[in-house]
């Protein structure tokens, strides 16, 4: 069990820009459909709806007229520390391959949930029934992800099989597949997002534009204190919104932990 | 315990355990969750194909990649090689792979039987009783289509003219009242607005991030004018009443009590010609003395938008290069004109009228098909006069109703007249790719194939500040018994002898292309779209404030609280329902378990004693009654209560059908002063804690 904090040449990362968020779901659907995630009959019931991502509402809090609202899309954050894969029993979810995103092997999980107890962000999604695609549905799952089994969990994966095909076609082309250019790998919601409010790169390559991103003073993550070290930031120029990133104390600023990080 | 005691207790125990199941369940439980698992779809393998078309089921006619793996579509990823939509999706576009293979999906032709049960039929026996009904029918013929910028509707139209008939319409929509309005103000093309250009847009009432026109393209433009981390180089001035998504994405909120707009746009006229601004035209000074009275003081009580906020829209727009006014309606149909009249008044003002960033005077779709009603003519029919005068029994009745790609008895005021026109239809036909209410209630239902099945178009759609002309390709076989609705219409013309000088689909779309100039051989092999360069001379447009006068005294809605309806594109469209995989995209401030979520802000909510959670039952002035749970939330005006599009379904599959109310049923239909045109208010209603 991978309690150390491993290094990595690679970080794969996501730059959220919540102002340009509107709220379409255009990556929910987008996500769900690339790696067949069961349709839900009722999808309002979020207790019971499984997503790899999903989006939030936010409120400023304040009353009519001085309300305003944000949306705030929330993959799995790929911690760099994450809290998951320390306590799972069986090591189906680690963080140990190069680009530093947190795998999940479904078959290996026994379904302890451990996993999704430990998970600040609550990213992770227990199959408490069997998938369904009623019909003729499951005409349309894609080749790329297995369908999981109930008695298991999952979350996002960054579309990791997207970053195996990007490896393959650079060294097809005969390039270094450990030094993609930016944009050669993508997610389906980056993809989806109709706003262009994800970016998605190597935080680590400078060639990546969401490594001069995370730099911006508006950029934050969630939770950031907890020490979790997430690969997704957020960035808002709304200070309102940056404090919901976390829990403050009327005093205390945001920013401050991004910059140590 | 003695020692015969505990041999007693074990003994029974081990009998005990053997006879009970617990052994078995164990044993059974063991086998079932070690093992793979075989009721778990297995992935089709083979080769992937990336194929670009565009999307007839998403009115923005998204541009987008349908990957098929060995020849099924898997997923829809967008085109970033669309010149349109620049590879923008909208939730419905992304969900239309799985939409195509949805339970809802119409299989095969069905007739109703005596019984009232449908039956499948064969697609000969389909053929044939159109064939029949329709020699019937005589001239007695009615077509409505809910899909404008198909020319599949020129074939329709041309048909019902040989006939003899020109009840062809299209089903309400946004461009309706637009093109009334644009004509009242000397506009002689067809109104158009070139967003991506203009530095300052205020979209009244139209949610243009969520709904309103070509919303993958605004979305684009959005992106590029809004640079991640950046300045943005667009000011985006909502106003609405319900803070929704476009209100997320926009810098600034007008809180608009619903069906006020034009007041609202009658305020900022006011303000722009006390600052200067005065583009001249005919009528400027009466228009000038006849907003001179709506005050920001007057405007505010009205709209309930605060003076302040609405100095501060009125300065945004004076002081940008390139400001651009839209009105829209939240609906997307059933709006009025009078807003629109207002926005080309305020547009006028700014000089943002034929110039970049500005409304444009675009040329409308020119019909190829012989003996076709050209667009500008279809565009002016109103379909609910013809459905409400069937139902009070000043028209005859059509003998035969044919409904393409639409699902008017779920998308129409229940006051519309289109279910006593159905019941009184002597036949009535569904040609839909999903089993709608409109289809339930059709003596013949026919499988419509989808955009990505067969040859179809997407002509300019409404909103667009360009011509543009897309071609539909079949990149996948249609589903089940499913077949193209264009080759169906022209093979019946040519089986009744009508003439339509078309002998298939592809040889309408390269009659199209050629007319526009555009490349058809690129765009049929490699799914370009062109994007063509005609302009129009300039319209002599005039400030019409007679015509403004009139709509503006459109009476206000009456009843405790106004109804603020929100339409996003992840409910579907009336003919579609919710995609399934797009169920989850579904909140619980919209939908909770079988019942809408009613939004108010705290002080309604104080006002009506209730609170996040209760159940609350709202009746309309048309009586009817719908039961909700509140949910309390701030970005919302006082006395007025938000309900989303879209719910309330009786038709289609699980994932739509049963589920909330349908906002429609709260509104009735009347016409609006001056221009006459149906309009679906949004009477007031009240409300009672249930």
């Amino acid at each position: 069990m991978s309690s150390e904090v491993k290094e990595f040449k690679i970080r794969w990362g996501m730059v959220i820009d919540i102002d340009k968020c509107t709220g379409c779901g255009a990556c929910m659907v987008a996500c769900q459909a690339e790696n067949n995630v069961a349709p839900a009959v009722d999808g309002s019931n979020k207790l019971r709806s499984l997503n790899w991502l999903t989006v939030f509402r936010l409120s400023n809090h304040k009353p009519f007229p001085d309300h305003e609202v944000a949306y705030l899309p929330r993959p799995c954050m790929q911690c760099g520390k994450p809290s998951c894969v320390s306590v799972c029993p069986v090591i189906a979810t680690d963080k140990r391959e190069e680009g530093g995103i947190v795998s999940q092997i479904p078959p290996r999980c026994i379904g302890c949930r451990y996993c999704m107890a430990s998970c600040p962000y609550h990213a992770r999604y227990f199959n408490w029934y069997d998938p369904k695609w009623p019909g003729d549905l499951a005409q349309a799952l894609t080749p790329d992800v297995s369908t999981r089994m109930r008695g298991v969990v999952e979350k996002c994966s960054f579309c990791h099989h997207r970053f195996m095909k990007a490896q393959e076609a650079a060294v097809a082309k005969g390039q270094d597949p450990m030094n993609l250019p930016d944009g050669a790998y993508i997610t389906a919601c980056t993809e989806a997002c109709p706003n262009g409010a994800i970016t998605f790169g190597d935080l680590n390559n400078p060639t990546h534009k969401v490594h001069e991103l995370i730099k911006s003073p508006y950029a934050f993550r969630l939770l950031e204190r907890l020490g979790t070290d997430p690969q997704v930031y957020y960035i808002s120029k709304r200070e309102w919104v940056r404090r919901e990133g976390d829990n403050y104390l009327e005093h205390e600023k945001t920013g401050e932990a991004t910059k140590q990080g | 315990m003695d020692r015969r005691g505990f041999l007693k207790f074990a003994a029974g125990g081990t009998v005990g355990l053997v006879a009970s199941p617990i052994i078995w369940n164990t044993l059974y439980d063991a086998v079932y969750w070690t093992q793979n698992w075989g009721w778990i779809p297995r992935l089709k393998k083979g080769a992937s194909e990336y194929l670009p078309t565009v999307s007839k089921l998403c009115p923005s006619g998204t541009g987008f990649l349908v990957r098929t793996v060995a020849g099924t579509p898997v997923r829809t990823i967008g085109d970033g090689n669309n010149p349109v939509t620049h590879g923008a999706m909208t939730a419905l576009a992304a969900a239309e792979a799985e939409l195509r293979v949805s339970p809802a999906r119409l299989k095969t032709p069905l007739r109703r039987s005596s019984d009232g049960a449908y039956v499948a039929i064969t697609w000969s026996e389909a053929e044939m009783l159109l064939k029949e009904k329709l020699a019937a029918a005589g001239s007695l013929v009615a077509a409505v289509s809910g899909d404008p910028t198909s020319s599949i509707n020129e074939v329709l139209s041309s048909m019902l003219n040989q006939l003899g008939s020109s009840d062809f319409y299209f089903m309400p929509d946004e461009e309706m009242p637009a093109a009334a309005a644009w004509e009242a103000m000397g506009g002689q093309g067809r109104l158009g607005y070139d967003i991506e250009h203009s530095d300052c847009i205020l979209a009244a009432g139209a949610p243009v991030l969520e709904s309103w026109g070509v919303v993958a393209a605004n979305r684009s433009a959005f992106n590029r004018t809004h640079p991640v981390a950046g300045e943005a180089s667009q000011k985006l001035i909502y106003a609405g009443a319900v803070q929704n998504n476009t209100a997320a994405g926009a810098d600034l909120w007008l809180p608009v009590r619903p069906g006020t707009e034009m007041t609202l746009l009658l305020g900022v006229a006011n303000l722009l010609i006390k600052a200067g601004k005065a583009g001249f035209a005919a009528g400027l000074q009466n228009f000038a003395s006849f907003v001179s009275a709506y005050t920001p003081e007057k405007v505010s009580g009205i709209t309930g938008v605060p003076a302040a906020r609405l100095e501060e829209a009125a300065k945004a727009l004076a002081s940008a290069k390139k400001p651009l006014v839209i009105a829209g309606s939240a609906l997307g149909s059933g709006g009025s004109a009078g807003p629109v009249m207002a926005a080309v008044a305020v547009n006028m003002l700014l000089g943002s009228v034929n110039r970049e960033g500005g409304l444009v005077d675009l040329p409308f779709p020119v019909s190829v098909v012989s003996h076709a009603t050209e667009y500008r003519e279809t565009i002016r029919k109103r379909f609910v006069d013809y459905t409400q005068s069937v139902a009070a029994g000043r028209t005859k009745a059509p003998a035969f109703l044919l409904i393409h790609a639409a699902n008017p008895l779920y998308s129409l005021p229940a006051d519309s007249g289109m279910k006593e026109t159905l019941d009184k239809a002597g036949f009535s036909v569904a040609v839909a790719s999903f089993m709608s209410e409109t289809c339930e209630a059709c003596d013949l239902v026919l499988p419509a194939a989808l955009g990505m099945e067969a040859f179809d178009d997407v002509q300019t759609p409404y909103g667009s500040g360009r011509v543009t002309y897309a071609l539909a390709r079949p990149v996948a076989k249609p589903f089940a018994d499913a077949r193209s609705a264009g080759e169906l219409y022209i093979a019946l013309a040519q089986e009744l002898k009508l003439d339509t000088g078309v002998k298939d689909m592809p040889e309408l779309l390269y009659k199209h292309a050629f007319a526009l100039g555009a490349p058809f051989r690129s765009m049929m092999e490699e799914g370009r779209v062109h994007p063509a360069s005609t302009s129009l001379p300039a319209s002599p447009l005039f400030y019409n404030w007679e015509a403004i006068r009139a709509a503006a005294s459109a009476k206000a809605a009456e009843g405790d609280l106004q109804v603020a309806p929100v339409v996003v594109l992840g409910m579907g469209t009336a003919q579609t329902a919710i995609p399934p995989f797009a169920t989850k995209v579904v909140t619980d401030y919209q939908l909770k378990g079988k019942l809408s979520v009613v939004q108010l802000n705290g002080a309604t909510a104080a006002k009506l004693k209730v609170q996040s959670g209760d159940h609350i039952r709202l009746v309309a002035g048309n009586n009817v009654e719908i039961t909700a749970v509140v949910a309390v939330f701030e970005g919302i005006l006082p006395d007025t209560v938000s309900l989303v599009a879209g719910l309330g379904h009786t038709a289609f599959d699980e994932f739509s059908r049963g589920k909330g109310a349908n906002v429609l049923a709260l509104t009735s239909v009347s016409r609006e002063p001056g221009t006459g045109l149906p309009v679906w208010g949004l009477a007031g209603v009240k409300a009672v804690k249930a």
